[in-house]
């Protein structure tokens, strides 16, 4: 099937409603200033069209276009078919610019409801999505930090869709390591300087569906300190932008090349040569130089949310795929007639093993959201009372710094996990290409090494994000946990679940200390060695934790209506009750696995000589 | 210029439909409501006539309910998402027939007093296919049927509609005001945009007690009486075939087609 266009992708809107209004009551947000232009009837309007939009446009897409690929011709990088079509509908119909501030052109919207949208478009078309996540994430970073003029520059056709925008950090000797960036910035006149260096791993760095492109280029000036300390942010366009806007020559920015990907085909990925002729300028980003990691680092805690959300988004239609197909196939009878062979062949779902992986992916993929979603909407309470309760506000925005690198590496972890999970379920079926999770499984391998690989969330986690504030992020998390965990322990029908959850969080804070113990004891390698595991089993408490909520809510829905309650309702009310009920009993124990081990102070990994791995090179 | 554009919730084509054990409707729990897919069209070439008539008005008009489970107030707003300057809701939680919905239009019609009333040629839950003829025969007003494609004169006293007939195309010419049922092939309508969403709220939606319509003289008593209604009988399981030979053999002898 490499011809036809096909929409492969499922959105599951009840579960997503169910979540935003009510678990979360995300409406909530309308009630203060910062919203109150909105209402729930134009941001559900919003998800419904968003959804018609990318069944009708990106979707279609998503297949052909990883086998078609980018191509770099000429020097310029052609984008798959009917991409250009998509973009200049996408912008058409103006979603990016929802979250986006008033002031800046946009529609003010909840952080809450758009990470609803981006589920939608990066769930229908991955790599499609990719080219206006980085648009968004420059057009915001630019929005905060640069000057007026350059704003009033850029802003309008990057909100147009008529510029693109990409973040350019890596460099071949700068990867995980950003502080070693050569890239240099040498000072013309004002706020211009020469940029020279070269960037790879650039996603969006070229392409055909804009006339421009901005790239935000991390820089050191000449004499500016080594480290991330010294390094500047430039706004650096493709193509000069003319103060009246109209565009100017060339910028000499070259696509050396673009890489051949395991996924995210149809998502350019570009080395670029700034400079190689002497003619590269760059726009220093606000007035200051070396606060460039400052910066960056708006636009990364954003991608890095995003990718989260990349790998929720992925891993819930491959679930919803897999379910579709587990309904479908028959194979094999029931194993209650095992000893006749003449007995009816059923439908997969009906076996158990299936069963359990069923619901392993939806509990995941309904925990992940609803973490993403709690993310946001502190995101959201945070903006809200910024101005009028500061107290409040330092706490919402203290969980947003807490949750990012839980929601960035974990959604991502399990987006690979789910959509392997996905071709289990199918069989040989999911290994080929006339299915889609293959590809789904393909492209979500990317998530957890790009934005900083999860070995660099957890370092994020371990050694800033719990130590924050003196501790009071990671209390404070704690202390919501352990008021539910009161509350609920003797709740009929699930307080033993809920007990496990106190036992996990116990078992957490423990984990916690011994860190601290590690660090004290001047061990860092020891803390390096078990951060991972640490940011596992803290999301694992998190997921575990959200999902009973749920739960308790689902369940006192599925009482309240009682005979007169749909099929339907029953349904969805009761599979919220076994998904927390399953990860409780098989994925949160896990928990006491690894902290014990943590606890343990094994060191083995560390102590093995290198020619203890093997003696054969 | 003034437009009447007609709204209709329907089931959502894409949700499977199930009908209620003692056949007296569909289970509508669950059920996601859209707008007529024939009115959407409708809406969206009321929109591009206004697009090129300057100064031309489009108002949408739906009888049924304000509130939930009737509620046809978000396909409404949607209609004015899309574009549409305004909207008016007759209302009442009755299932109408085509021809009291035809009587309850025309009493809107005398008070708007539209130049032109664009239609879905029907809607698809009960696909009666009637409303917009009736409508016709209730105003004096002619009326083009199945349009495949509108195109007004430039002084807009006229409209000329190509029609959708058996085998082929039929073009009509008739004066305004008159009245158009749109067919699939009309044109391909539009979504609702960002900005489109985001004015809607504030446009407005005119409600009207359909006992107001009856003072002035709508007679809402209908004709006719839904007895039963039954689902389309199961399709029957396949049957795999081992070869080419044995498939025409049961064509031939099983079934009798071949
Ligand atoms: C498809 C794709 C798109 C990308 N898009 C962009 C983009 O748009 N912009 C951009 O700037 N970059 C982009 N990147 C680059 C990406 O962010 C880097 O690949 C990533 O940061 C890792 O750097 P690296 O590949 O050099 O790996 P390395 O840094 O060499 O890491 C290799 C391994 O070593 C580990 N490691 C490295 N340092 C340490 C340490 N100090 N302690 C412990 N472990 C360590 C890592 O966790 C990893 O497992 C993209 C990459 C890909 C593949």
């Amino acid at each position: 099937m490499s011809g036809a266009a096909v929409n492969t992708y499922k959105a599951d809107l009840r579960a997503i409603q169910f979540t935003l209004y009510e678990h979360l009551h995300v409406e909530q947000v309308f009630t203060h200033a910062a919203f109150s232009h909105l209402s729930r009837e134009e941001c559900d309007a919003t998800i419904e069209q968003c959804l018609r939009f990318v069944n009708a446009y990106t979707g279609p897409l998503n297949g052909l276009a990883d086998r078609a690929g980018c191509v770099l011709e000429n020097g310029v990088v052609r984008t798959p078919a009917g991409f250009k079509e998509a973009w200049r509908k996408l912008f058409e119909l103006g979603f990016m610019s929802f979250p986006m501030p008033r002031e800046g052109g946009g529609f003010g919207g909840p952080h809450a409801i758009a990470v609803v949208l981006e589920e939608l478009q990066s769930g229908a078309n991955t790599a499609f999505n990719m080219y206006q996540g980085l648009t968004h994430g420059a057009a915001d970073l630019i929005e905060v930090f640069a000057r007026h003029e350059d704003k009033e520059r850029f802003l309008p056709p990057m909100m147009e869709g008529r510029f693109a925008g990409t973040m350019c950090l890596s460099e071949p000797h700068a990867g995980s390591d950003v502080g070693a960036t050569k890239t240099r910035a040498r000072h013309v006149e004002g706020n211009l300087y020469d940029i020279a260096g070269t960037k790879c791993w650039i996603s969006a760095g070229d392409h055909d569906l804009t006339e421009n492109i901005i790239h935000l280029v991390l820089a050191r000036i000449d004499g500016a300190p080594a480290g991330t300390k010294g390094l500047s942010l430039f706004i650096v366009p493709k193509i000069r932008v003319n103060e009246d806007g109209s565009l100017g020559k060339p910028n000499d920015v070259v696509t050396a090349s673009i890489e051949h990907k395991l996924g995210i085909r149809a998502s350019a990925t570009a080395v670029l040569n700034f400079g190689e002729n002497g003619g590269c300028r760059g726009i220093l980003v606000g007035d200051q130089p070396h606060m460039g990691m400052r910066q960056m680092f708006r636009m990364m805690n954003g991608a890095r949310i995003a990718v989260g959300v990349q790998g929720l988004s992925v891993a819930s239609t491959a679930y919803l795929n897999a379910l579709a197909y587990a309904r479908e196939r028959r194979q094999g009878s029931s194993v209650k007639h095992f000893k006749d062979p003449n007995a009816p062949r059923v439908a997969i779902i009906e076996h158990a093993d299936v069963r359990r992986m069923l619901l392993e992916m939806k509990a995941k993929v309904e925990g992940m959201r609803t973490l993403a979603l709690k993310l946001a909407l502190h995101f959201d309470l945070a903006y809200a009372l910024a101005k009028t309760d500061e107290a409040k506000a330092m706490y919402h925005q203290g969980q947003v710094d807490l949750l990012t690198p839980i929601v960035k590496a974990y959604c991502s972890d399990q987006s690979f996990r789910i959509t392997e999970l996905a071709i289990q379920t199918y069989g040989g079926a999911g290994y080929v290409t006339d299915h889609p999770v293959e590809q789904y499984c393909r492209d979500a391998k990317i998530f957890s090494i790009y934005e900083g690989t999860n070995h660099i969330q957890a370092l994020d986690l371990v050694a800033r994000k719990l130590q924050e504030h003196g501790g009071e992020n990671f209390r404070q998390f704690l202390k919501e946990i352990a008021e539910f965990v009161d509350t609920y322990s003797h709740q009929p029908g699930i307080g033993a679940e809920v007990r496990a959850l106190g036992e996990a969080t116990d078992a957490l804070q423990r984990g916690a200390g011994a860190l601290m113990e590690f660090f004290m004891g001047g061990k860092i390698d020891q803390v390096t060695l078990v951060a991972n595991a640490f940011l596992e089993s803290m999301a694992e408490v998190t997921i575990a934790h959200l999902l009973l909520q749920a739960a308790i809510i689902a369940d006192s829905k599925r009482g309240q209506h009682g005979d007169d309650q749909s099929q339907e309702d029953f349904d969805f009310y009761s599979g919220k009750v076994m998904a927390a009920k399953h990860y409780v009993s098989y994925v949160l124990p896990g928990v006491h696995a690894k902290i014990g081990a943590m606890i343990g102070g094994d060191r083995s990994a560390l102590d093995v000589t290198d020619g203890g791995f093997s003696t054969a090179f | 210029m003034k437009i009447l554009a007609t709204v209709k919730r329907v089931p959502d084509p894409e949700t499977s439909i199930k009908v209620k054990p003692d056949g007296s409707g569909i289970v509508t729990d669950n059920v996601k409501w859209v707008i007529n897919p024939f009115d959407e069209i409708a809406i969206e070439e009321a929109l591009r006539i206004k697009e090129k008539v300057a100064g031309s008005e489009v108002v949408l008009v739906s009888i049924g309910g304000n509130a939930a489970p009737n509620d046809v107030k978000e396909q409404l707003r949607t209609g004015l998402a899309m574009g549409a300057d305004g909207a008016i809701l007759v209302v009442t939680d009755a299932a109408l027939e085509p021809l009291v919905v035809a009587r309850a239009l025309a009493k809107l019609v005398e008070t708007e007093k539209p130049d032109l009333v664009v239609m879905g040629k029907q809607a698809i839950d009960d696909d009666s296919n009637a409303a917009g003829q009736m409508l016709a025969e209730l105003l004096g007003w002619p009326q083009a049927t199945f349009a495949s494609k509108v195109e007004l004169s430039g002084d807009q006293k006229s409209a000329t509609v190509i029609r959708e007939v058996d085998g082929g195309l039929e073009t009509l010419r008739f004066p305004l005001p008159g009245i158009v049922t749109a067919d699939l092939r009309l044109n391909e309508p539009r979504y609702a945009s960002l900005p489109g969403i985001m004015k809607a709220r504030k446009k407005e939606l005119k409600e009207i007690p359909i006992g107001d319509l009856e003072k002035a003289g709508l007679d809402v008593s209908g004709r006719t009486q839904l007895v039963k209604m039954e689902p389309p009988p199961k399709r029957q399981a396949g049957k795999l075939v081992e070869s080419v030979d044995q498939l025409v053999e049961l064509l031939h002898t099983e079934a009798k087609v071949i």
